[in-house]
């Protein structure tokens, strides 16, 4: 059985007006899904649902024996502890150290006390430790999260996510705010982590030319529908054109 | 011309009112105004002419001189510093009290996210505006009748003011808060008490600090004042030679008072500007 599973989604926010429709799904391995389509075609909305930030109207999502979409309270937050997220703005908690940051993925592990009195357990510690190396962020840990240029920080985001011993691994155009080379760096990490962890990856991407050298799989939506759905070679100019419509842009 | 010229294809402009127009709600406001400053200076029998008067000035002037002439007599100076050491106490006491009574009741006051339903929103802001509504020379008259002649009341009255005030303002600044950060540990499933200790207060630290030194810097005049209804401290010499009409006395408890609020000040402004980073 896989990872993720997903039947038959669909989301309205406003009635008769869906954004996502009948949208199905199985992710697994540990490789880069990378979800591509024009903007506001509901790629977000299907990321977020995923994890319950949004509610979907119907349908359901199974990932690791539960039907995320019936959850709630204690249940919900027990599920996202084993999903983690990258943003687009990194989200993190600018006042606070690299090293805070990063352990902060374990918050959803640890008691409350533990929580108030900011001691985390060795394991911990020196997991966070390994993990801003194996980014090459070591030497930063104990510097303010706003020192960072936007590259580091998204390293920051990728290991507070992996600190959370994910079961699976969302982004929500992780590479957006970031210049071509860093993404490419961010990109990698996100693959190579992903194999190291054996977790699968979700992105939500707008460079086809990244998703198309990264991704082992690729979805292209449309429509809030899934229209392309398969190996990065096989995405031909015809198939870009049904994703975003028009040809004008594709013509070199 | 006929009648179907159809819309105008440039924008009207409509000219701006003639400052005097009768129509001018703000010049009948205006007027209103106007009416009742004289109303108020008829009734209220202000003898100008008295207080400016040869006589007046004459003792005016004695008054003065011998405000000019504090004492520091060595026995007297000493009950001094020990009055603005009480006074020094009562404020930052009372300012401490309140910060942490304000954070407690800012918690439940703040509607932190779009999914937080805040149910004690209402019923907390309302104890804070009712808390802050009360003036502390209220609070302190109230409480000495509880709690007796001397700082603590005092203490408590600046502390049970400035809680509904620091409330407020700690509460506001919650809400405004940057939600990225906050928002990052709710989806990984984190519970509402450590999103708040990881996310949100360290955002918010520095602001809900400098309110608080603020506040400080305000309740150090106002613990100066408590003292007048027998709250202990400066006030409550001041009120006792001021009485008995010893003018060197209560000079120098004025230069005291003037020189505790300005170190207050300038400590509170010093800090804030460190902790501006």
């Amino acid at each position: 059985m896989s990872t993720l599973s997903i039947r038959q989604l669909a989301k309205e926010y406003v009635a008769g007006k869906p954004v996502l429709r009948d949208i199905s799904l199985e992710i697994e391995g540990t490789g880069i899904t990378a979800i591509i389509g024009p903007s506001g075609t509901g790629k977000s909305t299907l990321i977020r649902c995923i994890n319950r930030l949004i509610d979907p109207t119907s349908g359901e999502i199974h990932f690791e024996g539960k039907d995320l979409a019936k959850l709630a309270g204690a249940e919900l937050r027990a599920a996202r502890r084993r999903i983690g997220m990258v943003f687009q703005e990194y989200n993190l908690v600018e006042r606070l150290t690299v090293m805070e940051n990063v352990l902060s993925g374990r918050l959803g592990y640890v008691s409350a006390w533990t929580a108030f009195r900011r001691k985390f357990s060795n394991d911990d510690i020196q997991r966070a430790f390994d993990l801003l190396k194996r980014v090459g962020l070591a030497d930063f840990a104990n510097r303010r999260a706003d020192e960072l240029s936007g590259g580091q920080r998204q390293r920051v985001g990728i290991c507070r996510a992996v600190m959370q011993s994910p079961g699976l691994l969302l982004a929500d155009e992780p590479t957006s705010s970031l210049d071509p080379k860093t993404s490419v760096e961010i990109m990698e990490l996100m693959r190579d982590l992903a194999r190291e962890n054996n977790v699968p990856v979700v992105i939500n991407i707008h460079q086809v030319q990244l998703a198309q050298r990264f991704a082992e799989r690729i979805i292209g939506m449309s429509g809030g529908l899934v229209v392309y759905d398969g190996a990065p070679d096989g995405l031909t100019q015809d198939t870009l054109q049904k994703i975003y419509g028009g040809e004008d842009w594709l013509a070199t | 011309m006929s009648a179907d010229i159809g819309p105008p294809a440039n924008e009207v402009f409509r000219l701006p009112r003639r400052l005097f127009d009768a129509r001018c709600k703000a010049c009948w406001f205006v007027f209103g105004l106007i009416c009742l400053t004289i109303a108020s200076f008829v009734t209220l029998d202000l003898q100008f002419a008295k207080f400016f008067s040869a006589d007046s000035m004459q003792r005016m002037g004695k008054f003065l001189a011998e405000l000019l002439a504090p004492t520091t007599e060595a026995s007297f100076v000493k009950k001094l510093l020990i009055a603005a050491f009480e006074t020094l106490s009562m404020s930052a006491l009372g300012t401490i009290m309140a910060a942490a009574l304000g954070l407690l009741l800012a918690l439940p006051a703040s509607k932190t996210h779009d999914g937080d339903r805040a149910r004690w929103r209402g019923i907390t802001r309302l104890l804070l505006n009712a808390l802050r509504s009360i003036p502390e020379l209220v609070w302190a008259a109230l409480l000495l009748i509880a709690a007796g002649l001397g700082p603590f009341a005092g203490t408590l009255a600046l502390a049970l003011h400035t809680t509904g005030v620091l409330g407020r303002l700690f509460a506001e600044a919650i809400e405004n808060a940057p939600q990225t950060a906050s928002f990052a540990l709710r989806t990984r499933g984190v519970k509402e008490g450590r999103v708040f200790l990881f996310a949100t207060l360290p955002q918010v630290l520095p602001q809900l600090m400098s309110y608080t030194l603020y506040r400080w810097e305000n309740n150090i005049r106002a613990a100066a004042v408590l003292g007048v209804v027998g709250a202990g401290g400066l006030g409550q010499m001041l009120s006792f030679h001021m009485g008995l009409f010893q003018m060197p006395e209560t000079s120098s408890i004025l230069i005291a008072m003037m020189l505790l609020v300005a170190i207050v000040d300038l400590a509170s402004y010093g800090s804030r500007r460190l902790m501006q980073r």
